[in-house]
C-alpha cells in the first residue's frame, strides 16, 4: 500500500500544503473578531464587510503559492461559493429559528387540536388553539389540489405528447397565468362572489387558489415529462402499444418522481397564500367542516388576523400558528415523498 | 420450445419519403423473402434508417413526415385502411440503435412489457420469459436476477434484452437499426449469432455501417446512396455475395471497398 502511494505520478495536497490551507482558513476569523471588538464595530456589519475580503485574500495567497495565477482563481471561486452557501443556510436557519422560538411559546397539543371559540385577546394561552384553522387549510388546499392536479397533469400531457399547433399558445398562456399576482386572483373571485351573491365560503377560497396552483403544476409536470427520453416512447410504440398504454405504462412511471415534485411545488405555492383567502373567505373561530357555506379560517389568515393585534397573547397565537403551518407543510412533503417511493422493484445495482 | 413459425415475406414498392418539403427517399423497391437476412448499407444520411422505419409505420410518428408507395406484409398493404399501425408493429418488431429497456421495470417485466402494452393475455409468463431470453442468448447471464432493474445490465446485455423483448411478441419480421453500433466486439458477436439463429423463424432487416458484419450475417444486401442535394435511393440490390464480390455499379464497388463514405 505504501509503495503504491510512493509510485503515484500525482499526489493530493501534501501535509505542508494542507497546513497552509488550514492556517489560511483559520486566521481571518479571529482577526475579524479582534478588529470588531477592539474598534467596537457592529459585529454583523464588520463580519460581512471584513470577513469575506480577508478570507479571499488569505485563500488567494495560498492558492498563488501553490499553483500560481490559476490557483488564485480557484481559491476565489471556492471562497465565494462557500460564503454564499453559508449565507443562504444562515438565512434559512434564522427564519426557521425565529418561527420556532416565537411559536413554541404558544404551541402545545391543545393548541393544535382545539378551536378558537370562547377565546378573547386576554384569554391565557392554555385555552384555545388553531385546530379549526388546520382543518380549514386542509379542506381548502385539498379542494384546490383535487381540481388543479389532474387538470395540470392533463395540460402537461397535452403540451408534451400532442403534435397540435395550439400547443405554443397554451404554453404561453400558462406561463402568463403563473405570473398572476395572488391578490388579483382573489379579486377576480371576489367580483364573482359579489355579482352572483353566492356568499363567501371555503369553496370560494379554494376557487381563488386554483389559478395559482394550476400553472405551477402544469409547468413543472411538463418539464418532468419532457425529461423522459423519446426513445422510451418509441420503444413502447414499436412493441405495438397504443398511445395511451405507452403513456400510462412507460412514460408516466418514468416521470413519477418529477410529477411528484410538481404536486409538491403546487402545494407549496398555495398552502401559505394569504391575500386571496382574506378576500374570499370569512374568518371563523369555530371548526367548520362544510366548505360550501359559512366562515372558515385557514392558518395564513389566522396568522394575518392575530399578528395585527396589539395583545401579547394574540401575537403569540399568530407565531404558534406559523409554526403549525411549517409543521403541516413538512408533514405533507414527507407524506408525498413516502407515497412516491418505488417499492415494486429492487433497485440494487448488481455487478 | 422454439416454435418454428412460418415467417412472412415483406415487400416495399416505390417507397418515397418526405420530411416537410424535402424528399429524402425516391422509389425504393426491395423484397425481403421469408427466413432471409437483408442488410441495408450506405453512408450516413442516405435514408437507410428512414426506410427501415417505413416498414413498421414508426415513420409516421415524425410530424412532418410524408410517404408514397406501399409496403406489403404477406401481400397485404400495411398502409391500407384495413391495417392499423398497432397491429403492424405487433407483427413487425424493431430493435433500436441505442438499447432502450424500460428503466422502471425489471428484466422480467421488460420481456413481458410488449404483451402488456399491446393488451394481450400472458399465458405462461415464466416460460415465455425464459424462451425469449434464450433466443436472444442472454438467459444464462440473467436467469438468477430476473427481478433486477433492467438498467443494471451492461450495454450489450441491455441490447440483447431489447431483442428478447421484441422476440417475446413473436414477430414475423424483425427490423434492426444498427443494433451493434454502441457495443463491444464480444457483444456484437453474440448478437450476430443470435441473428443467424432467428433467421430460421423470421425474416430480418438490419441496417449496419459495418461491412464485415453485413457480410457475416446477411443473405442479401441493398446499397443506399444519396447524391449531393438529391433524395436517397437504392443503387444496388442483390445477394450479399454478389454485392460485395462482384458489384455491378462502380459506386457500390467504391463503397464496399472503402474508397468513400
Amino acid at each position: 500500500m505504501a509503495r503504491a502511494l510512493a509510485n503515484q505520478p500525482w499526489r493530493k495536497a501534501n501535509n505542508q500544503r494542507r497546513f497552509e490551507i488550514f492556517i489560511a482558513s483559520l486566521i481571518p476569523l479571529p482577526l475579524v473578531a479582534y478588529i470588531s471588538i477592539s474598534q467596537q464595530l457592529n459585529p454583523i456589519l464588520s463580519f460581512a464587510a471584513l470577513f469575506l475580503p480577508m478570507q479571499l485574500i488569505a485563500a488567494s495567497i495560498v492558492g498563488y503559492h501553490a499553483y500560481g495565477r490559476r490557483g488564485v482563481g480557484d481559491a476565489v471561486l471556492v471562497v465565494v461559493t462557500f460564503f454564499f452557501s453559508a449565507f443562504v443556510l444562515i438565512l434559512l436557519l434564522s427564519v426557521l429559528s425565529s418561527v420556532i422560538i416565537q411559536g413554541s411559546r404558544a404551541i402545545s397539543w391543545q393548541f393544535i387540536s382545539q378551536n378558537n371559540v370562547y377565546v378573547s385577546p386576554t384569554t391565557s394561552l392554555d385555552y384555545g388553539g388553531v385546530g379549526h384553522a388546520v382543518v380549514g387549510t386542509l379542506i381548502v388546499v385539498a379542494i384546490t389540489t383535487i381540481a388543479a392536479v389532474p387538470l395540470g397533469l392533463a395540460m402537461a400531457v397535452y403540451l408534451t405528447q400532442s403534435q397540435s399547433k395550439t400547443r405554443n399558445l397554451v404554453r404561453t398562456f400558462t406561463q402568463a397565468l403563473s405570473g398572476l399576482p395572488s391578490v388579483v386572483s382573489g379579486l377576480f373571485i371576489l367580483s364573482i362572489i359579489e355579482s352572483t351573491h353566492m356568499g363567501r365560503s371555503g369553496f370560494t377560497g379554494a376557487l381563488a387558489l386554483f389559478p395559482l396552483m394550476l400553472p405551477t403544476v402544469a409547468r413543472v409536470a411538463e418539464e418532468a415529462l419532457k425529461l423522459v427520453p423519446v426513445d422510451l416512447r418509441y420503444a413502447a410504440l414499436a412493441l405495438g402499444a397504443p398511445n395511451y398504454r405507452a403513456f400510462f405504462q412507460v412514460i408516466l412511471p418514468a416521470a413519477k418522481s418529477g410529477l411528484l415534485t410538481a404536486l409538491l411545488l403546487g402545494l407549496a405555492r398555495v398552502v401559505g397564500e394569504t391575500a386571496p383567502l382574506i378576500l374570499t373567505m370569512n374568518p371563523s373561530s369555530s371548526t367548520s367542516l362544510n366548505p360550501f357555506s359559512g366562515g372558515m379560517s385557514t392558518l395564513p389568515t389566522f396568522i394575518y388576523n392575530y399578528l395585527a393585534s396589539s395583545y401579547e397573547t394574540s401575537q403569540a397565537r399568530a407565531w404558534g400558528a406559523a409554526l403549525v403551518l411549517l409543521i403541516l407543510v413538512g408533514f405533507l412533503f414527507g407524506l408525498a415523498r413516502f407515497l412516491g417511493k418505488n417499492k415494486s422493484i429492487k433497485s440494487k445495482a448488481s455487478k | 420450445m422454439t416454435s418454428l413459425v412460418t415467417s412472412s415475406s415483406l415487400r416495399a414498392e416505390n417507397i418515397s419519403v418526405w420530411f416537410g418539403e424535402r424528399q429524402v427517399l425516391k422509389d425504393v423497391n426491395l423484397v425481403f423473402p421469408a427466413n432471409q437476412v437483408t442488410a441495408l448499407i450506405g453512408p450516413s444520411g442516405c435514408g437507410k434508417s428512414t426506410f427501415l422505419r417505413t416498414l413498421n409505420r414508426m415513420h409516421e410518428l415524425i410530424p412532418s413526415a410524408g410517404l408514397a408507395g406501399a409496403v406489403y406484409l404477406n401481400e397485404q398493404d400495411i398502409y391500407s385502411e384495413a391495417m392499423d399501425a398497432v397491429s403492424v408493429r405487433i407483427k413487425v418488431g424493431m430493435v433500436f440503435q441505442k438499447p432502450n429497456p424500460f428503466p422502471t421495470m425489471s428484466i422480467k417485466e421488460n420481456i413481458l412489457s410488449g404483451l402488456k402494452l399491446s393488451g394481450r393475455k400472458i399465458k405462461d409468463a415464466d416460460e415465455l420469459v425464459e424462451t425469449s431470453l434464450r433466443r436472444a442468448s442472454i438467459w444464462n447471464e440473467v436467469k438468477d436476477r430476473l427481478s433486477d432493474q433492467a438498467i443494471s445490465l451492461s450495454g450489450g446485455q441491455q441490447q440483447r434484452l431489447c431483442i428478447a423483448r421484441s422476440l417475446a411478441m413473436d414477430p414475423e419480421v424483425l427490423l434492426m437499426d444498427e443494433p451493434c453500433s454502441a457495443l463491444d466486439p464480444g457483444s456484437t458477436r453474440r448478437i450476430e449469432e443470435t441473428i443467424s439463429e432467428l433467421a430460421e423463424s423470421m425474416s430480418i432487416v438490419i441496417v449496419t455501417h459495418n461491412m464485415q458484419q453485413a457480410q457475416r450475417v446477411s443473405d442479401q444486401t441493398a446499397f443506399f446512396l444519396a447524391e449531393e442535394g438529391m433524395p436517397g435511393g437504392v443503387v444496388e440490390f442483390g445477394s450479399t455475395e454478389q454485392v460485395f464480390n462482384g458489384p455491378i455499379d462502380q459506386r457500390t464497388n467504391d463503397y464496399v471497398n472503402g474508397h468513400f463514405g
